[in-house]
């Protein structure tokens, strides 16, 4: 009897539970529904028809399949390509090797180092000679707008992260004004980049009156033409005549570059500021016991306690650089030629004005596929790296 | 980035800052810091000085290139608002971005709220899709979303929506950063409010609107500025679908009329301050959360 007085409640029980298990999982169907189908639709969903549209010779109008064909005009030579990536294979060995050297003792750590060196020196000519076949063969525009990117990026992530340390190591004194100084850093990057690269634009055209051109004839130099300049800062300003990649990123460029800094110091100085906040006081007594001044100090104590915070600005900055796009199209000016555009500006340039959809879409996809590389191996870099915090 | 953001606020309440090191030449070295840091922000500065005062010059100042307008022209400014147009894009971010604004927030704070509080099945595997999403490089979204907006892909209410306020304001109008900001301050909230408010006979519904919101301002807040200057600043995408000037936003409106004013900077200029002023309004109003808000989250805009 008592055992089935013990049954009855159970059951009703479970089947009150499992209703509510069902009104619950409605509930919430329904409230994330809005967001998720936006971002399904907007954002998911673009990447499978770019890879789709991809595969035909799409202008406007869907075409033929055309399989790979878009790809091939993209690499030009698929063994070029292969080594390439073979090359690539050998950075993350080097890598690998460079990291193992810190994990074993020093005897087999300094072999591991040379060995990481001599890798990495193969896999750069590796990579160029992969480079240079699928140049020779494949779309040199987009190419080039990869390695324009690459200049960009280079040109301006490490210098606006050591200003904005700089800036930042100095705001974490004893100084007046602290907060006022924070604000007006941190002002070219909130403000909207299209307006500031608008102003850019007049301050650094080729007119001789522009304020570029008045600061230099301060110091008694001629006027240049800044953003309207395609040739190379190595010609402009050294005289070399190089050619190709060798010679460095444009003048143009290097205004763009200037520019970029401007505008995103200030965040890595907020960033860097808070990373500072992080650092035990202590370290910093220890040192000044210890006899250390000033500079001492910030190459000892500030630097190496930073480089968490540093590393997590470099990565996030190098990939922000690929998807880039606002400040690069509007300083991008048709007297600079191919040399200021850059992967994104380009593929907006395939479709927008050649009207040639299957072939964007096959860039992008390959944009797309770098930005997910990178992101990847910052995970795991990032990772395995220790915070100090 | 928790420990970022303790960072953030020791760097600021404690206000000592590093002791100073070598007390000898402790003057010397003060006056060095000041020094460098008054350059970085006189750097910082030009460019809105230039813009600023160029805005008010007459055309032949501009070209004699001054310092300063003899005689602040603010009809650039009339000239500008009415004849380029500045008012209609004005008008038309402002409506933009409001109506993103309500969507966003709307969906973002639902998603958040189930993402943190309900448990219902594919829960997690549905939140780690959307956050992958962030990675997404803008790129990639345009051409195929173009061609979803002109109604080529599927057959759109009203034909296509080239030139419309929803093709300007649905794509923005959720994504998985606010989701993901909410989903965490919402998860904290205790569980014993969320027994009190059932034992009343409160839902999900109600317990969210009338215990949950009103003690997530902060949260609300950095969703919101956040939303304001992706929406405000956005470029790229209303260029594409914005063929003419019907609801052509702010940048936009710049953009075009670079081409246009030719050598009449001076309206380039006071066109380009009007850009500013409601981005420029919000961040001297919201200064601490905002700096705090990108300190938090690490977002790079």
């Amino acid at each position: 009897m008592a055992s089935t007085t013990n049954v009855i409640p159970i059951t009703k029980k479970r089947k009150v539970y499992s209703l509510r298990a069902l009104q619950e999982n409605l509930t919430g169907y329904a409230f994330v529904a809005p967001a998720v189908i936006i971002i399904l639709v907007f954002g998911l969903f673009p990447i499978i028809y770019s890879l789709y549209m991809s595969l035909f010779n799409w202008r406007i109008r869907k075409g033929d399949f055309t399989g790979l064909v878009n790809y091939t005009k993209i690499f030009g030579d698929w063994g070029g390509f292969a080594i390439f990536i073979g090359g690539l294979a050998l950075l993350g060995t080097a890598y690998w090797l460079w990291t193992g050297a810190f994990k074993s003792n020093s005897n087999l750590a300094r072999k591991l180092q040379i060995g990481a060196a001599v890798v990495l020196i193969v896999a750069g000519i590796i990579m160029s000679m992969g480079w240079g076949k699928m140049v020779a063969a494949g779309d040199e525009d987009f190419l080039n707008s990869l390695i324009i990117t690459i200049f960009y990026a280079v040109g301006t992530v490490p210098l606006q992260l050591g200003i904005g340390m700089i800036f930042a190591y100095l705001l974490y004194q004893k100084i007046r004004g602290k907060e006022v100084f924070r604000m007006i850093y941190f002002l070219p990057y909130v403000t909207p980049v299209v307006t500031t690269a608008v102003v850019f634009r007049t301050i650094f055209s080729s007119r001789e009156t522009s304020l570029a051109n008045i600061v230099l004839s301060w110091f008694n130099a001629g006027p240049l033409k800044w953003l309207f300049e395609p040739k190379a800062m190595s010609e402009v300003f050294l005289g070399l005549k190089l050619e190709g990649i060798a010679a460095g990123p444009s003048l143009a460029l290097g205004t763009i570059i200037l520019f970029g800094i401007w505008s995103f110091f200030g965040y890595n100085t907020v960033i860097f500021l808070a990373g500072l906040g992080g650092i035990p006081k202590e370290l910093y007594e220890a040192a000044e016991i210890d006899g250390a001044n000033g500079w001492n100090a910030f190459k000892n104590v500030t630097i190496p306690l930073l480089s968490p915070v540093s590393f997590y600005l470099f990565l996030v900055s190098f990939i922000g650089t690929f998807k880039a796009f606002n400040h690069l199209y509007v300083m991008a000016t048709p007297n600079a030629q191919n040399t200021v555009v850059t992967a994104s500006v380009q593929i907006f340039d395939v479709f927008y004005a050649q009207n040639n959809f299957g072939y964007a879409a096959a860039q992008s996809i390959v944009l797309f596929l770098i930005i997910l590389g990178l992101t990847v191996a910052q995970n795991k870099i990032l990772g395995e790296r220790v915070f100090y915090g | 980035m928790a420990s970022l953001t303790t960072g953030l606020e020791k760097s600021q309440s404690e206000g000592k800052g590093v002791r100073k090191f070598s007390r000898g030449s402790r003057t010397g070295n003060q006056s060095l810091v000041y020094i460098i840091l008054i350059i970085g922000a006189v750097l910082a500065l030009v460019p809105f000085f230039w813009m600023i005062s160029t805005s008010l010059m007459s055309l032949g100042e501009t070209i004699n290139r001054k310092w300063l307008p003899a005689v602040p022209q603010v009809a650039n400014y009339i000239q500008a608002w009415n004849e380029a147009k500045f008012a209609r894009y004005f008008w038309n971010s402002v409506i933009i971005t409001s109506v993103t604004l309500i969507g966003l927030l709307t969906t973002s704070i639902l998603a958040g709220y189930a993402f943190g509080r309900i448990n219902f099945k594919g829960r997690n595997a549905i939140f780690a899709i959307l956050l992958s999403t962030m990675m997404i490089p803008e790129t990639i979204t345009w051409l195929p979303n173009l061609m979803l907006v002109r109604g080529t892909i599927i057959p759109l209410p009203g034909g296509s929506w080239l030139n419309s306020l929803q093709a300007l304001a649905v794509p923005f109008m959720a994504n998985a950063f606010s989701i993901f900001l909410l989903n965490q301050f919402f998860a904290q909230i205790p569980h014993e409010l969320w027994d009190a408010a059932q034992i009343d006979g409160a839902n999900h519904f109600r317990f969210l609107t009338q215990i949950c919101l009103p003690i997530s301002k902060a949260p609300i807040m950095t969703v919101l500025l956040f939303g304001f200057i992706g929406s405000w600043n956005a470029f790229a995408w209303p260029l594409l679908v914005t063929t003419r000037e019907t609801w052509r936003p702010l940048m936009v409106g710049l953009w075009t009329f670079v081409s246009e004013a030719g050598p009449e900077t001076h309206l380039l200029m006071a066109g380009a301050v009007i850009t500013l002023i409601p981005i420029l309004v919000i961040y001297f109003l919201t200064q601490k959360q905002f700096t705090q808000g990108i300190a938090t989250t690490g977002l790079k805009g």
